[in-house]
């Protein structure tokens, strides 16, 4: 049927669209780590390099921010951790009236905004300090502290979650069985409940981690004078962009691959076990007793970590090297060829200024056509006004050029208003 | 070790629910002991009271006569064999078996020396390094019973094990768990609702409904000598008659049945009741296998029925009867001997019992069908 | 309450109980409820230097929220357009954001859901996540990247013809919507995507052989069902949009402040702790009772969107 087919095409041309949306800018961001072009760009492309995560890891402020990230977020994973531990083991028990209030007053941080979570961090700790007399250099101003306090309020309710959904698949007669097996509470949760967290304790820590590393809305209040990545970086991109922090994007895309992978091999490898098992049941029902017990190996001897160790390593070893061979002399290529480009414009401009001042009729049609020329030639822009007929003879150097190049880069917005007919005859004034 | 429990005027109460109500029974050392009825009727409940899980709202509970008001659950003599096993899914075979002597603190070499000397006695030889979900329902039924009886209990609680597996398998179990208590000699107390497996495995069955133990007595008593209607109904299959009593005399009575004439039966003795006297309605029970063809034979009690349907069941012919006049119908078992019936359906057939196959029952509520 | 707290007791085992009950009270009491009521507190003071706090100076006042609605005395105009104009215009921009991203998931969500095959649906879904493994940081920049001047887009409509300039991307806040736009479409998808995926086909089917059109297949059964996961998306997307702050800070031009942007100036440059509280709690007022119009429109329970 057509209209089927229709909203067949529609559907998958929309699930491009959106994939593409999706990936498209980190793949270009990722494309630009390796231009060694000042601006991150993917046009005009210059040189392949990896001198962007030399830059990265010489990055003195950018490390310090990543160490303190770093140190957060295992602190958060202390605090918020067990927290939410007690507070899932909490709910189980807690009054059947009660509970709702309690749960909404534990969710409750999911939903407040991170910024006001901050800022009620803060004002509270200021307050705490003020009440024991503690001056600014007490724990109750250090940025690390409130921070691991204030990201934990909402990281704790989230490790909650992944607790609470753990729990209500345990097996409550475990727990007495392990009681009426003359176990002590404290041998019954250590060993019974405890080994069945497990799992549940190891996506809470990393969901927590996680969290905490890439917060922001929360963070940039609690740091008060100290830096995390994520402050760090914020301020990097507002003021000094340069490629080093895509090659940090890439950098974490790589890692985070690298660790999607792993977690794959490791389930695959759990399901095969489950498997396993399963049929060494069914065998045993039908009477056959005969089966070994399913072996349990380590994840370290699968073939596929292997393959996946060798990939990464073979990844980053053509990255540093392509990225290193002859970087230095595909740059003096680049300023070659600018140059090329420069003068051959300069060239250009000084035949059709001659032209011009040979028929002074002027078309309105040469400016568009100046314009277009100057933002195809990246760089050249700016030329009109020191190409103004009467400058002609003072033509600096190409060298010189260049400055104000870079400096009406960034202004090109508004040039219209500069080339239109009228402004040109100023143009030629002024100077 | 083996100890003996005793409840005295024990109630239990949730809110304004009771779940037991003055139970009062001794059940001795070294015996198989059943609480049968019916689901929600308490049984659970007293279980949980003698394991220590509950604590009775009045009463007291005695293990070994001792009192264990306020003795938890680890504390107490008893292990508890749970309906869904509850075995430990991330532990081995053998370290579920040796837990108990694990929370002791024993070392790992003599505890899996004691879990395989365990996994013998449950004919589960080497099976010691699988996990539990690896073995048959079977199996890990027969692991749960190890590591109970690891824990070296005086009194070994069991709440219906043997609901979840298959027929075979079941009545395999109940003949394994007998020999197991025999064996080992400890105290077993066992719940069910299934009245053969009660009646097969225990020395002693106590039938419960709504909180109330109808009747404590061994399986012979119980079947042939129910005490009230519920017990006559529940246990087995019965013939239920409904009548008024005209007279008494020592053993007997005589009773008034609608379409039938006076049917002669044993009195029913309940302790602590009114017996049955003239003018009292009451139900008459006969057990389908003591109903026989009155072709000839001399009985207490002649009926002259209409042939409804007849079945074969292998052992038995199941006949079903009404009798014209009432809205009453009985049933007939009649062993299997290799021939036909000389009734068929919708003839008129005569049958009859003995006075001492029949029992008089004041009224009462009966066991749901 | 005391024989609760006994039974507790007895249940969990002295160590248990008392680790439960400390770490609770302590996440509960320190770290949410005392804090948010000491920033109530805190937005009805003065702004003093803290040698004045607790001394006679230290009075209850609305000072903060009336600079809020009329700005300060010597402002020009009877109220403070500036910030009213910039908190309206940051619910309104969260608003649309919302609502672009609902337009936008709910096809992939739908597809996700009821027509992708087994392996294909867990590629896609995988997909979904890796972008968002990536800092949201860095996200923005790449919208940077992608937007700027010099930027890509404007790279490519130029080389193709379409444009003679480079359009500011980022005055014009396009940037900005699509970068925000960006950032929560995760939160957007798995709410529906589960929501959708409960469905059962077999209805859909039932429907489609009455000869419904595919508009009104959605209309009346797929999006009714799948309320609470639209409710719980929505919501989520749009606290975060009004609440965001990285995304505003590096993609926004100058016409498009946002009030969280305020908020933090208040705290960084503006000196004046109390009047950034003030702000913070207009923002939080604000975005819960839009959560509370969001349960009550579509009649869904708190628990529910908690995810």
């Amino acid at each position: 049927m057509k209209s089927d087919t229709i909203i067949k095409v529609s559907t998958l041309s929309f699930v491009v669209i959106f994939f593409l949306y999706l990936f498209g800018p980190l793949i270009v961001m990722s494309l630009t780590a390796f231009n060694s072009s000042a601006f991150p760009r993917v046009s005009p492309w210059e040189c392949f390099t990896a001198e962007w995560f030399n830059v990265l890891i010489n990055d003195k402020t950018l490390v310090e921010g990543i160490k303190n990230s770093l140190i957060i977020g295992a602190g958060v994973v202390l605090l918020a951790v067990p927290t939410g531990l007690a507070g899932a083991l909490m709910l189980t028990q807690i009054n059947q009236r009660v509970r709702p209030w309690y749960y909404t007053i534990v969710i409750s941080p999911i939903l407040i905004p991170g910024v006001v979570l901050g800022i009620s961090t803060l004002v509270f700790w200021d307050r705490m300090g003020r009440m024991f007399g503690f001056g600014y250099q007490s724990i109750f101003y250090d940025g690390i502290f409130l921070t691991i306090i204030g990201q934990s309020t909402f990281i704790a309710a989230y490790s909650m979650l992944v607790f609470i959904s753990r729990l209500q698949r345990f097996d409550n007669a475990q727990e007495e069985a392990a009681l009426d097996l003359g176990a002590t509470h404290v041998q019954t949760f250590r060993k019974v409940l405890l080994p069945f967290l497990k799992p549940a304790i190891g996506s809470a820590a990393v969901l927590a981690f996680l969290a905490s590393f890439e917060n922001y809305n929360t963070t940039i209040f609690t740091i008060v004078s100290q830096s995390t990545l994520t402050t760090v970086l914020a301020s990097k991109v507002r003021y000094g962009i340069n490629p080093s922090i895509s090659a940090l994007a890439v950098a974490i895309v790589v890692l985070t691959l690298f660790g999607a992978a792993l977690l794959e091999i490791v389930k695959r490898k759990e399901q095969r076990e489950e498997k396993a098992a399963e049929a060494a049941a069914a065998a045993a029902t039908k009477g056959d007793t005969s089966q070994a017990a399913v072996k349990r190996t380590s994840v370290l001897a699968e073939p596929a970590m292997y393959i996946l160790v060798l990939v990464f390593i073979a990844g980053l070893g053509t990255t540093y090297f392509a990225g290193t061979m002859g970087v230095n002399e595909c740059k003096a290529e680049v300023k070659a060829e600018k140059k090329r480009k420069v003068e051959a414009a300069v060239h250009e401009r000084q035949q059709k200024d001659m032209f011009r001042n040979a028929a002074p009729t002027f078309k309105s049609g040469t400016t568009t056509g100046g314009a277009r020329k100057k933002l195809d030639a990246k760089g050249t822009e700016g030329y009109q006004s020191i190409f103004a007929p009467k400058n002609l003879e003072e033509q600096s150097g190409t060298k010189t050029e260049k400055p104000k190049e870079k400096t009406k880069a960034k202004g090109t917005e508004g040039y219209q208003s500069i080339f239109a007919p009228k402004n040109l005859k100023k143009q030629s004034g002024s100077d | 070790m083996s100890a003996d429990v005793q409840l005295e005027d024990v109630w239990i109460r949730f809110g304004d629910f009771v779940a037991a109500r003055d139970v009062n029974i001794h059940i001795e050392e070294s015996k198989f002991f059943s609480f049968l009825g019916p689901s929600g009727c308490g049984k659970t409940t007293l279980l949980r009271a003698v394991s220590g899980f509950l604590e009775p709202s009045q009463g007291v509970v005695k293990i070994g006569g001792k009192d264990m008001a306020g003795i938890g659950p680890n504390k107490r003599p008893t292990a508890l064999i749970f309906q869904n096993l509850a075995l430990f899914p991330l532990m081995t075979v053998w370290e579920n078996i040796s837990f108990s002597l694990e929370v002791q603190g024993i070392g790992a070499a003599a505890r899996r020396k004691k879990a395989d000397e365990l996994l013998d006695l449950i004919a589960l030889p080497g099976q010691g390094d699988k996990m539990c979900h690896e073995l048959s329902g079977g199996q890990r039924q027969r692991v749960a019973i190890a590591r109970a009886l690891a824990a070296q209990p005086d009194v070994l609680l069991l709440d219906e094990p043997l609901s979840a597996l298959d027929l075979k398998l079941r009545q395999h179990m109940r003949t394994e768990l007998r020999a197991i208590q025999q064996r080992v000699g400890i105290t077993f107390i066992y719940i069910t609702h299934d009245q053969g497996e009660a009646l097969t495995m225990s020395d002693s069955v106590a039938v419960m409904s709504a909180g109330v133990i109808e009747q404590l007595a061994d399986g012979n008593t119980i079947y042939d000598h129910p005490e009230s209607a519920f017990v006559a109904s529940f246990v087995g299959t019965n013939n239920l008659l409904k009548g008024k009593v005209s007279s008494v005399d020592d053993q007997y009575a005589s009773v008034d049945c609608q379409g039938m004439g006076p049917i002669r039966a044993r009195r029913g003795v309940k302790s602590g009741a009114k017996a049955l006297k003239a003018g009292d309605a009451c139900f008459i029970f006969v057990r389908p296998e003591a109903i026989a063809f009155a072709d000839g034979g001399d009985f207490d009690n002649t009926i002259q029925a209409d042939l409804n349907s007849e079945e074969f069941e292998g052992h038995f012919w199941h006949v079903a009867l009404d009798v014209p006049g009432s809205d009453q119908s009985l049933k007939m078992s009649l062993i299997n001997e290799g021939r036909s019936l000389e009734h068929a359906p919708g003839s008129k057939a005569n049958i009859g019992f003995s006075a001492d196959a029949a029992v008089a029952l004041a009224e009462g509520p009966l066991a749901a069908e | 309450m005391g024989s609760a707290i006994q039974k507790f007791y007895l249940r969990n085992g002295t160590a248990l109980a008392t680790f439960l009950i400390l770490a609770v009270g302590f996440w509960v009491l320190m770290m949410i409820i005392l804090p948010q009521l000491y920033m109530v507190d805190f937005s009805f003071r003065h702004n003093l230097p803290p040698a004045e706090i607790g001394g006679p100076k230290d009075t209850l006042t609305t000072e903060h929220y009336e600079f809020m609605v009329y700005g300060s005395a010597q402002a020009e105009g009877e109220y403070n357009t500036v910030t009213l104009k910039v908190f309206g215009r940051t619910l309104l921009a969260a608003l649309f954001v919302t609502l672009f991203d609902l337009a936008l998931c709910y096809p992939i969500a739908y597809y996700l859901a009821q027509s992708a095959k087994g392996g294909w649906a867990r590629l896609m879904v995988l997909s979904l996540i890796v972008p968002f493994w990536v800092n949201e940081i860095l996200r923005a920049f790449a919208f940077r990247i992608l937007f700027g001047s010099g930027g890509v887009i404007n790279g490519a409509l130029i080389s193709i013809g379409i444009l003679d300039q480079p359009i500011d991307f980022i005055r014009e806040d396009v940037a900005l919507y699509a970068g925000l736009g960006y950032a929560y479409i995760l939160l957007m998808i798995f709410p529906l995507y589960n929501a959708i995926e409960s469905l059962d086909r077999n209805q859909i089917e039932a429907v489609r052989d009455m000869g419904a059109s595919w508009i009104r297949i959605h209309r009346r059964v797929v999006i009714p069902f799948a309320k609470p996961g639209i409710s719980s998306g929505c919501t989520m997307v749009f606290m975060l949009s009004a609440g965001a702050l990285a995304a505003p800070q590096i993609l926004g031009g100058p016409s498009s402040l946002w009030f969280t942007q305020i908020i933090y100036q208040w705290f960084q440059s503006g000196n004046n702790w109390n009047r950034g509280s003030a702000f913070g709690l207009v923002l939080l007022v604000s975005t819960l009772l839009f959560v509370l119009l969001m349960m009550k429109v579509f009649k869904v329970k708190l628990g529910e969107i908690a995810r």
